[in-house]
């Protein structure tokens, strides 16, 4: 019995490699042609790391998250790269291999107050449901509602309301029902899809701070995404700034957000005001993300970038190291500018 | 719970009155009563007539009519004396005629119901495929076919040209002859087996879902209690000796029921399938397949769950037009239920006999309201809370 209880990671010692993403690069096929989603994507997640995706609306975020998971709509192909967890290809496996691996190894967040949970199901039921489909072993009604239990307690619920329906729980509560939901299995790594973005400013610090806790406590392993920087900045140690299906830059969070290599990283945070820092004037970021469909030659971000050469819109840069641990995909890093940064 | 059924039911009572006192102003308006209908008739003396009027209570303000119309309607189920099939009381003849039509529509409505929402959850699924398509153009079909017509021509093919079934009516009345039961006794007993059987099973669920978590074990006994209860009713027909009788009513349901369930369910069909198309796009679908919830389960438990609830709703409103087009099915397969009463009614201008059967379907509409009201709110938890 005490052994349903134990919530835990079940990742393997903590600042080893867990979760590799090799090259990925994923394709929709519409009607108009291929658009590429994500475009040779590169990341690893360590043990007991959170670690965050950051970039506008489209960039391709969500759609990493879903390509770890292999959640693709029909229209999809993964049309190279690798996903090992623990060292295991995840490409590789079939369909009811990965039907298995699915919340139990890798659980997701999704946004809260939007329709994640079923309406006609009770929240317990729910979790239960999970529970009876990757528990290793068969467990009985009552060991089932001790551990949801548990799971409600630790992210701060009332274990009476699991008895309740999704109608009737606030926004917050759904969340963090979620959050129980996520960690029921005992995952190894748990993707948190803008896991605060449909809430109000106040339940979201609280939640934040609630998966923080967790995250530490249990030496999970997270992958935070977010179009919201002031999210990621919270609760990642390291982070990756997206822009049209790449990987622009990878650093540590606290570099990234001092230093910023590459312009867009540069004007993200420069659109976003700062509390704690000195003041100064907000650049906003002009235009919109390019239309996948038909990217821009050469970097795909030359067409809004202030920096911009001649080589940006014939040569695509690739990723190289300019610090410990942080890169970047520019041929202009040199030029950006130091900000305010962020005092943590 | 309970309160919600108990205002549902005040708010069903109180219509009825109101609808009972709009039918009766109706018919009311409509020109001529008794006493005109003899008008023309020489052989009845004007003092004759009067009587007629006094004793029918025509000479009384219309408040007062309307008054014991309410009354007699309420205390006693007194609706009159039949006109033209005087003095057959008129709830002698409508309640003989509605166990039929009942039988009819609700076996047709269940039937096409379950048979349009399998297909339509499983044409949702398969989208794209050669399956989906031919049952699109099926259920399209069916769905603007003209009813009266296709109705004839079910006749004409099972009837006519394979001669398996009966053309219309109820039993065929040569094998009656010299039966030793009424056809009417034998088919309430029928029903009384059909409601018994699922009265039981009912409560023998409820009591198998309060005493048992596991939902393997719960499936296997609601299974179990199913086919035994089929099995002893259906071993108490086969040594009845009214086996044989049961069986030529059955025998003339069948091509009713048959075109009906057909004509119903492509309606059915095409909305649960859009239904289900719109409930595969919602988040929570998303949630189950990262759970890694088997792709059958995604599709039963938690998509058709939810598109069930909006097909429930259409499902009510189709059941009082159904009910009302009886007329038109039971004209045509000569089927002695209540709309058939209704027609001989009104083309007789026998009104007492018209606002009775009127009556009956405005109850049986409102019943079948309360029936999907209820149903929807045990469906949808968002709907129980309100109460």
């Amino acid at each position: 019995m005490a052994q349903t209880l134990h919530i835990e990671s079940r990742g393997g010692r903590v600042g080893t490699p867990l979760l590799e993403v090799q090259n990925l690069v994923m394709h929709y096929g519409t009607k108009e042609g291929e658009v590429s989603a994500v475009d040779n994507v590169s990341f690893t997640l360590n043990n007991g790391e959170a670690i965050g995706l950051v970039g506008e609306s489209g960039c391709g975020k969500t759609s990493v998250a879903l390509t770890l998971l292999r959640l693709l709509p029909d229209n999809s192909v993964i049309k190279g790269g690798d996903i090992k967890l623990d060292g295991e290809s995840l490409i590789d496996l079939d369909e009811e291999q990965m039907r298995r691996r699915r919340w139990r190894d890798i659980s997701m967040v999704f946004q809260g107050a939007m329709n994640s949970w079923n309406p006609v199901y009770r929240i317990g039921d729910q979790i239960r449901e999970a529970l009876r489909l990757h528990w290793p072993e068969t467990l009985t009604y009552q060991e089932e509602t001790d551990r949801i239990g548990a799971l409600f307690e630790l992210v701060g619920l009332n274990p009476v309301t699991m008895e309740r329906y999704p109608h009737e729980f606030s926004g917050g509560m759904r969340q963090r029902a979620v959050i129980a939901m996520a960690l029921s299995c005992n995952p190894k790594v748990i993707i948190a899809d803008e896991p605060t973005t449909a809430l109000d400013v106040i339940v979201q610090d609280q939640i934040l701070r609630e998966l923080k806790k967790i995250q530490q406590e249990l030496g999970m392993s997270i992958i935070y995404i977010s179009h919201d920087i002031a999210v990621i900045a919270e609760v990642t140690e390291r982070m990756g700034v997206m822009y049209a299906g790449k990987l622009v830059e990878l650093g540590s969070t606290l570099e990234v957000f001092h230093r910023p290599r590459h312009p867009y990283s540069y004007l993200l945070l420069s659109s976003t005001p700062s509390i704690t820092g000195p003041r100064r004037k907000l650049a906003p970021l002009e235009g919109e993300p390019p239309n996948l469909l038909n990217p821009p030659t050469g970097c795909r971000f030359h067409p809004r970038c202030p920096f911009a050469i001649d080589k940006c819109s014939s040569e695509e840069p690739g990723l190289v190291e300019v610090g410990e641990g942080h890169s970047v995909a520019c041929w202009n890093w040199q030029e950006v500018p130091e900000i305010g940064g962020l005092q943590k | 719970m309970l309160k919600y059924i108990a205002k549902r039911f005040g708010q069903i009572f109180i219509l009825f009155y109101v609808f009972l006192a709009l039918l009766f102003l109706l018919l009311d308006l409509q020109p001529g009563d008794i006493s005109q209908q003899f008008v023309g008739n020489p052989n009845i003396p004007p003092e004759a007539k009067e009587i007629m009027v006094r004793q029918l209570g025509l000479d009384q303000p219309k408040i007062v009519q309307l008054g014991n119309h309410l009354w007699n309607y309420s205390f006693g189920m007194d609706m009159g004396v039949s006109w033209s099939s005087y003095p057959r009381e008129v709830s002698d003849i409508l309640f003989s005629a509605l166990p039929r039509t009942v039988f009819l529509f609700l076996t047709a409505t269940v039937m096409s119901f379950w048979l349009g929402f399998y297909t339509g959850k499983l044409v949702a699924w398969r989208r794209g495929t050669f399956i989906e398509k031919s049952a699109m153009v099926t259920s399209i079909f069916f769905w603007t076919v003209f009813y009266p017509w296709f109705a004839i021509l079910m006749l004409w093919f099972f009837a006519s040209q394979l001669g398996w079934f009966p053309i219309g009516k109820f039993i065929s009345v040569e094998k009656w002859i010299g039966a030793p039961y009424a056809a009417d006794d034998v088919f309430m007993l029928m029903l009384g087996t059909i409601a018994l059987v699922t009265l039981v099973y009912g409560v023998a669920r409820y009591v198998i879902d309060r005493s048992s978590d596991d939902p393997q074990t719960r499936r296997n006994f609601h299974r179990l209690a199913l086919w035994s209860l089929a099995g002893i009713a259906g071993a108490f027909w086969a040594f009845s000796a009214r086996r044989t009788y049961a069986g030529d009513i059955l025998w003339h349901t069948f091509v009713p029921v048959l075109t009906l369930t057909l004509v119903n369910f492509a309606g059915t069909t095409l909305l649960t399938r859009s239904s289900m198309l719109e409930t595969l796009r919602e988040d929570y679908i998303l949630t189950a397949r990262a759970k890694g919830v088997p792709e059958r389960t995604i599709r039963d438990r938690h998509a058709a769950r939810n598109a069930m609830l909006p097909v429930t709703t259409s499902l009510v409103l189709q059941l009082a037009v159904v009910i009302a087009g009886g007329v038109i099915t039971e004209q045509i397969f000569s089927w002695p239920g209540l709309g058939r009463a209704l027609l001989g009614a009104i083309t007789a201008e026998d009104i007492p006999v018209a606002m009775g059967a009127l009556a009956l379907i405005g109850i049986l509409s409102l019943l079948a309201h309360l029936v999907a009201d209820i149903t929807y709110a045990f469906l949808d938890p968002r709907i129980r809370v309100q109460g």
